[in-house]
């Protein structure tokens, strides 16, 4: 379990970005959202250690964040950035994947393996030898979460998984993230895609001016006046709000009562 | 300092020309080059501290900011000269005006940056008979450097939190863990550049030779005084140095 007591983090003395932030996260799929600066980022990078509490504290099950470094915490927490090409430097697919359990010290073998492991995973079998920059931007964005997943993290963080990727990119990403949780992994994502909240996620941290707004339930986050947080429902949400059916979490349930409702 | 270096201040180094500040950058430049001995630079050095502080209203914490990143490289100068020079104290002493020159020219070149809008510089560039290209490749190398020190700092962390410590080893451990941040960041640099020139373009750059411009600078009475005034300190320092041999050491 992810345990943020109290959090607060203020950049260069001035800026105050989290204002006494408390939270835990266990094996669950997470969405952290809320409007441009208001500190989704800056609480996911002291997660694994990247940023140091100004006040308040981090465990990482039981692991006090301000006395490890981030390799240590690496084990436990990956973090996979918005931007996949910021972490390429190999020349193919496999040493880039590689990279990760490598800085772990294991041994050759337990790489290689973990490297076919994490490749299985996001469905990247038969890419080894292909140049991490020469894939798509759906692949960018699987072979990124492979990287980590290679270091066998428990929990998960996840920066804008789908932005920028078209429907059949996000949906893999999706199923992976699915996948994930069902193996037991905690999952952290940070995104402003609303639909993506909907479909995948079970609970919604809500940021706001550094503050924690809201914490609980998809339904009960829907349910939220989100224009005041400079967010919107999802499209789907809205119809059949407008048509009185209730509320879905997918396009197939909502098509399945909307039929049934006419054919009465 | 996330896109640009410029401070907004109502100084009178802010409010003048560009043209005149871009010579006196230059010629300030000259002057610390000119004289060698400490006695001469240490003088010139506390001159351009004040009249940063009090013509430019730049504070000396933000000058601070600036000599930051140079003072290992000072102080390398500065005990570096002892072995070239004997006797040591001597040579020490001397370092130590090496070292002032090496801040000046920092101070110099940024105050430049703080005090002059990135448009009103290229104007200054363009107006003094430079082309427009050279300008303006000079102000987009100066834009970007705080973007790369941003966009290093990501990568940074991505690498990190793959488990790369940069901090740990020798020095030549530390040189080759540099290179998966290196990779990520040259390529980024690349495309950028790449992504920039389809933006420029596109929008029409290098149509005409003769460019108008939305903005215009002019010279007044002001800039045409501090010019004056410049060049003739200039001068008195350049007569007191080759004719009177005024700050200068022979070795």
């Amino acid at each position: 379990m992810i345990e943020v007591r109290n959090l607060w983090h203020i950049y260069d003395g001035k800026k105050e970005a989290l204002k006494g932030v408390s939270l835990t996260i266990g094996n669950e799929i997470v969405a952290l959202v809320g409007p441009n600066g208001s500190g989704k980022t800056t609480l996911a990078k002291h997660l694994n250690g990247l940023l140091k509490p100004t006040k308040g504290e981090i465990l990482v099950d039981g692991l006090d964040t301000r006395e490890h470094s981030v390799a240590e915490l690496s084990r436990v927490v990956g973090y996979v950035f918005q931007n996949p090409e910021n972490m390429f430097f190999e020349e193919n697919v496999f040493k880039e994947v590689s990279f990760g359990p490598k800085n772990l010290g294991l041994s050759d073998e337990e790489v290689e393996e973990r490297v076919r492991w994490a490749l299985r995973e996001v469905n990247l079998e038969g890419y080894e030898d292909r140049h991490p920059y020469s894939l798509s931007g759906g692949e960018k964005q699987r072979l990124a979460i492979a990287c980590i997943l290679a270091m066998k993290p428990k929990y998960l963080v996840l920066d804008e998984p789908t932005t920028g990727l078209d429907e059949k990119g996000a949906e893999s990403v999706k199923k992976i993230v699915r996948k994930l949780h069902r193996d037991g992994h905690g999952i952290l994502l940070i995104t402003h895609n609303m639909e993506l909240v909907l479909e995948l996620t079970d609970r919604v941290i809500l940021l706001y001016n550094g503050e924690k707004a809201f914490d609980g339930g998809v339904k009960d986050f829907f349910e939220l006046n989100l224009r005041d947080y400079s967010l919107d429902k999802p499209a789907l949400l809205k119809i059949s709000s407008s048509l009185g059916l209730g509320f879905f979490r997918d396009l197939e349930s909502f098509l399945d009562s909307a039929l049934r409702r006419v054919s009465q | 300092m996330i896109s640009s270096f410029y401070v907004e201040r109502d100084s009178f180094l802010h409010s003048l020309d560009p043209r005149v500040k871009l010579v006196a950058s230059f010629l300030g430049i000259v002057a610390m080059i000119l004289f060698n001995s400490p006695y001469a630079l240490l003088p010139l050095f506390l001159f351009i501290l004040l009249s940063l502080r009090f013509l430019g209203k730049i504070g000396f914490r933000e000058q601070w900011q600036v000599l930051k990143p140079l003072v290992p490289l000072m102080i390398i100068t500065m005990i570096v000269w002892p072995f070239i020079l004997k006797p040591p104290l001597f040579g020490l002493f001397f370092g130590f005006g090496y070292a002032l020159r090496l801040g000046a020219l920092g101070l110099i070149t940024f105050s430049l940056l703080l005090t002059t809008k990135q448009r009103d510089l290229i104007l200054g560039f363009i107006k003094l008979k430079m082309p427009y290209e050279i300008g303006l490749t000079l102000t987009i190398a100066l834009r970007y450097i705080p973007t790369l020190y941003t966009l290093t700092m990501t990568i940074m962390d991505a690498q990190k939190s793959r488990g790369l410590e940069l901090e740990r080893g020798n020095f030549f451990t530390r040189v080759r863990k540099t290179i998966p941040v290196l990779i990520p960041l040259i390529i980024s640099s690349i495309k950028t550049a790449h992504e920039l020139s389809i933006a420029l373009e596109s929008r029409a750059f290098g149509t005409k030779k003769k460019r108008t411009f939305l903005h215009d600078i002019k010279m007044e009475l002001r800039d045409y005084i501090s010019l004056t005034v410049i060049l003739g300190l200039f001068i008195a320092a350049a007569v007191l140095r080759y004719k009177y041999g005024v700050g200068y050491v022979r070795i």
